[in-house]
């Protein structure tokens, strides 16, 4: 394997839509339930932890392009091979593909899951398994220009939902927030961890690097885009703290779509049955991105097939999406993935970063 | 293959009645000189007759001489003579409507061309008719097209490239561009295509145009046929391509984007903020189209929370009286105004114009009498096939009213799951398609905002000096923005 890629030129995108593909891919699944989860930990503080998670965001994606800076055009399987070896390359990206299997998974379980609460009570797992797939597949067809697009142009249809988040704002009562600092430093820590799950997919930087046009204006839409996943956490995470009560928020699993629920236009009473259906265009750019990384670190890694590579995984999904339904909880299985991710996406990191430093110092001091 | 002009007379008559066929429409005329025979060969219905008597027949027998191929080549006047060697020639010039001229015992014929070609004369356009600006449109005849072309765009930069399309029928085309504007990868694009097209005949640019297309399985137009000439030459202005084939009426452009289709010229010749209203006024049809009956079906089969309370009632008492779910009742309507559609196009025009009223209103009005439909699914469906015509292209309209379908179907069937997946499927869909290599969905993705004023909205002309971008064009700047603003006029004080 080549550490690092040769990108043909119809391949390559602007760095403008890094600032899309880094919001939409964090986007998704987590977004609909994180007050509960953040509120669970650091009660009515849960904003510091937003704030301080998102810090960290920051931070990660600032290590994340340093490394990818050393390389020429490298990803993130090339520079394990070259930093760990070619054993502990192989067994790292597999963890990452493995890694990438179960968000897709769970991405797409979660929805089905909130569909059938919200909309549908009877609809079949695998009717809506194989729709998504469907729309996957068909989508990853078209190549990475395709996948960049889906991204860009589902966020367009899908950010205004996040504007009509002011109706719920009007009943905010402030006194929901106070005291303030009342959790202790460790639960404000908890509540940033607890966060992992909805932030997810940034990782996707570690992939998509090489297929940049101009890398020297990466950084920009890539803090940019952090930002914004960041503020729409706080924003949802806030109003949600101020709307609900705190018994009620914790009871309530996706409290960001029963935000939804009083919201009603003139020709629209219930919109939260709009907002959930919608919720399929946030899913989209999640399951394209999830799914275009799977395809293209198998081809990598062990030079498998495009084609037979997406529909073997697509298989595979729709599989596990059907089976869990009787051997394993959602819940925990989003748990352990957010746990895997935790560490592989905001820890792991650091580790390469500092592997490439000393690798650096010891072959500055060789050759000195 | 080729066989030689026989150098006697009457196997040279024989030869040329077998290449005929024994067609009774040969025309063969002996003139007897004093020194020669002449021979004179034409189709009947195929040359000017009183154009062959004035000016060839006349001089030939009215002269006292003997002729050479070279005398009658010089001295006979008429524009276009050649001489030629091989039977097989002359009966192809005889064909297009040339007069062969045969000296008994010469190898050498001479042709002249005096075709009659039976045209009509250049009408007002029909199907995309406009309510003011130029109003002729191109007709069935090449050399009538390529004139009007010209006389639009009568510049030296004008590229005409003459491409033969069909092996069995062969037919004319022409690749037409501006040399100084349009892009050379779009050229050589359509250029390719149209010489790697390998087929018996094209009946139409249309047909053409399915064959050269980027993708052959969607719905989508991705090269627009139009029958107007402005419409044609500000495409071309504009740094586009367009090819016009021979007995076609409509001509072809690309590449183009799927924002082009909702573009009428008339947006250009109305007042900027007019152009910009009735161009949102489309966009918006189209999706109201596209959403409007989906929306119906899905919210009354299975989301009738979504309707608000007040206008629940008023549904649920027009729908009381219903038999059937709501989706095979927007089916049957959309089957009702889709018939008509169809039956009117087909109808002459006074008894379609009658049908369309009767059929209309009195089974509108019948099917709500008898318990069919809601009175409230008819405003829905007519207002979704009116916003469905108002696509300026023809082929995009039908193609928006296509898609409608199996919207519906998916709605009826999983309601607003159904339409998200089928929305989010065309919004793939779309992201996939490209003309002539360029992406369909320019200017929106990919972004560029500089394109937007033109594709999705209009400004001042003195703001819209810019070429798009997405045509790449050679040449950018149409003209100096900042000249353009500037009013030198006395000002009145």
């Amino acid at each position: 394997m080549n550490i690092n890629l040769t990108v043909k030129k119809g391949e390559s995108f602007r760095a403008f839509y890094l600032f899309f593909i880094v919001h939409t891919i964090q986007i998704g699944a987590g977004l609909m339930g994180v007050p509960r989860v953040i509120f669970a930990e650091a009660g009515s503080d849960a904003w510091v932890s937003i704030l301080l998670g998102g810090l960290y965001l920051h931070f990660i994606a600032w290590i994340m392009l340093l490394i990818l800076r050393e390389y020429e055009n490298a990803d993130i399987l090339g520079i394990q091979m070259d930093l760990f070896g070619r054993f502990m390359g192989y067994v790292l990206g597999t963890v990452f593909l493995i890694y990438v299997f179960l968000i897709l998974l769970t991405v797409i379980r979660n929805y089905i899951e909130v569909v059938q609460v919200f909309i549908f009570p009877e609809v079949p797992v695998w009717l809506m398994a194989l729709c998504l797939l469907f729309l996957m597949v068909y989508c990853l067809l078209g190549g990475l220009r395709v996948v960049v697009g889906a991204s860009f142009i589902f966020f367009l249809l899908t950010i205004w939902l996040s504007l009509t988040i002011y109706k719920p704002f009007t009943y905010m009562d402030m006194g929901h927030f106070l005291p303030i600092m009342e959790a202790s430093p460790m639960e404000i820590l908890n509540g940033a961890r607890v966060m992992s799950y909805s932030v997810l997919g940034m990782e996707v930087l570690l992939f998509i690097y090489p297929y940049i046009d101009n890398k020297k204006n990466a950084a920009l839409p890539v803090h940019l885009g952090l930002g914004l996943t960041t503020f729409l956490i706080l924003l949802v995470t806030v109003v949600s703290i101020g709307y609900f009560s705190p018994y009620q928020l914790r009871e309530t699993v996706w409290a960001t779509l029963s935000l939804f629920k009083i919201i009603s236009f003139s020709m629209i009473e219930r919109f939260d049955f709009i907002a959930v259906a919608l919720w399929m265009m946030v899913i989209i750019p999640n399951i394209v991105l999830f799914g275009w990384m799977l395809v293209h670190g198998m081809n990598r890694l062990y030079n498998a097939k495009f084609k037979p590579t997406l529909y073997g995984i697509a298989g595979a999904v729709f599989i596990a999406a059907v089976l869990i339904e009787y051997r394993m909880n959602i819940n925990v299985l989003t748990d352990i993935t957010s746990k895997v991710g935790f560490y592989l996406v905001f820890v792991y990191p650091l580790i390469v970063y500092i592997a490439l430093m000393v690798r650096k110092l010891w072959r500055k001091g060789r050759s000195a | 293959m080729d066989t030689k002009v026989p150098l006697s007379k009457d196997t040279y008559i024989e030869e040329l009645k077998k290449k005929f066929n024994q067609s009774p429409d040969l025309i063969c005329k002996e003139i007897q000189l004093k020194q020669q025979t002449l021979v004179i060969h034409f189709v009947n219905y195929q040359v000017k007759k009183d154009l062959v008597e004035r000016d060839l027949l006349h001089p030939l027998t009215g002269a006292r001489r003997s002729w050479s191929v070279e005398d009658l080549k010089n001295k006979i006047p008429l524009a276009s003579s050649e001489s030629v060697q091989s039977l097989e020639d002359i009966t192809n010039k005889l064909i297009h409507g040339s007069v062969s001229v045969y000296i008994e015992g010469v190898p050498d014929v001479v042709l002249f061309a005096l075709p009659n070609l039976e045209q009509r004369a250049l009408n007002r356009a029909e199907t995309e008719s406009l309510v003011f600006g130029p109003q002729i449109s191109f007709t069935e005849s090449l050399v009538t097209n390529l004139n009007v072309i010209r006389w639009r765009l009568d510049t030296d930069d004008l590229v005409m490239e003459k491409i033969i399309i069909g092996e069995r029928i062969p037919s004319e085309a022409r690749l037409i561009y501006l040399k100084s504007l349009a892009n050379d990868e779009n050229v050589n694009t359509m250029r390719q295509r149209l010489r790697d097209l390998v087929v018996d005949q094209v009946e139409d640019t249309s047909v053409l145009s399915q064959f050269i297309e980027d993708s052959s399985s969607t719905v989508f137009p991705q090269l627009i046929t139009t029958e107007l000439p402005d419409r044609f030459c500000l495409s071309l202005t504009k740094g586009r391509v367009g090819v016009v084939l021979d007995k076609s009426p409509t001509v072809l452009v690309g590449p183009m984007s799927l924002f082009d289709f909702f573009e009428s010229t008339e947006d250009l010749y109305m007042r900027w903020n007019m152009g910009t209203f009735i161009r949102m006024l489309r966009f918006f049809a189209m999706i109201l189209s596209i959403m409007l009956t989906p929306m119906y079906v899905a919210a009354l089969t299975y989301h009738y929370e979504i309707i608000p309370a007040s206008l629940l009632i008023s549904l649920g008492q027009s729908r009381a009286t219903v038999p059937f779910p709501p989706v095979i009742e927007a089916l049957l309507l959309e089957m009702l105004i889709e018939f008509l559609r169809e039956a009117g196009a087909r109808l002459p025009t006074k008894v379609g114009q009658t049908m369309g009223i009767v059929g209309g209103i009195v089974l509108g009005q019948a099917a709500v009498k008898a318990g069919f439909t809601s009175n409230i699914l008819i405003i829905v469906i007519a207002l979704s096939a009116l916003a469905s015509f108002t696509a300026p292209s023809y082929l995009m309209g039908s193609a928006i009213r296509v898609i409608r379908f199996p919207m519906i179907l998916l709605a009826g069937a999983w309601g607003l799951i159904g339409i998200m997946f089928a929305l989010s499927f065309l919004v793939i869909h779309l992201l996939k398609q490209e003309s002539l290599g360029r992406p369909y969905l320019a200017p929106i993705y990919p972004l560029d905002l500089k394109d937007f004023n033109d594709f999705l909205y209009r400004t001042t002309f003195q703001r819209n000096s810019r070429r798009p971008d997405f045509l790449m064009p050679k040449d950018k700047e149409r003209f100096n923005d900042q000249k353009a603003n500037q009013k030198n006029d006395v000002r009145e004080t």
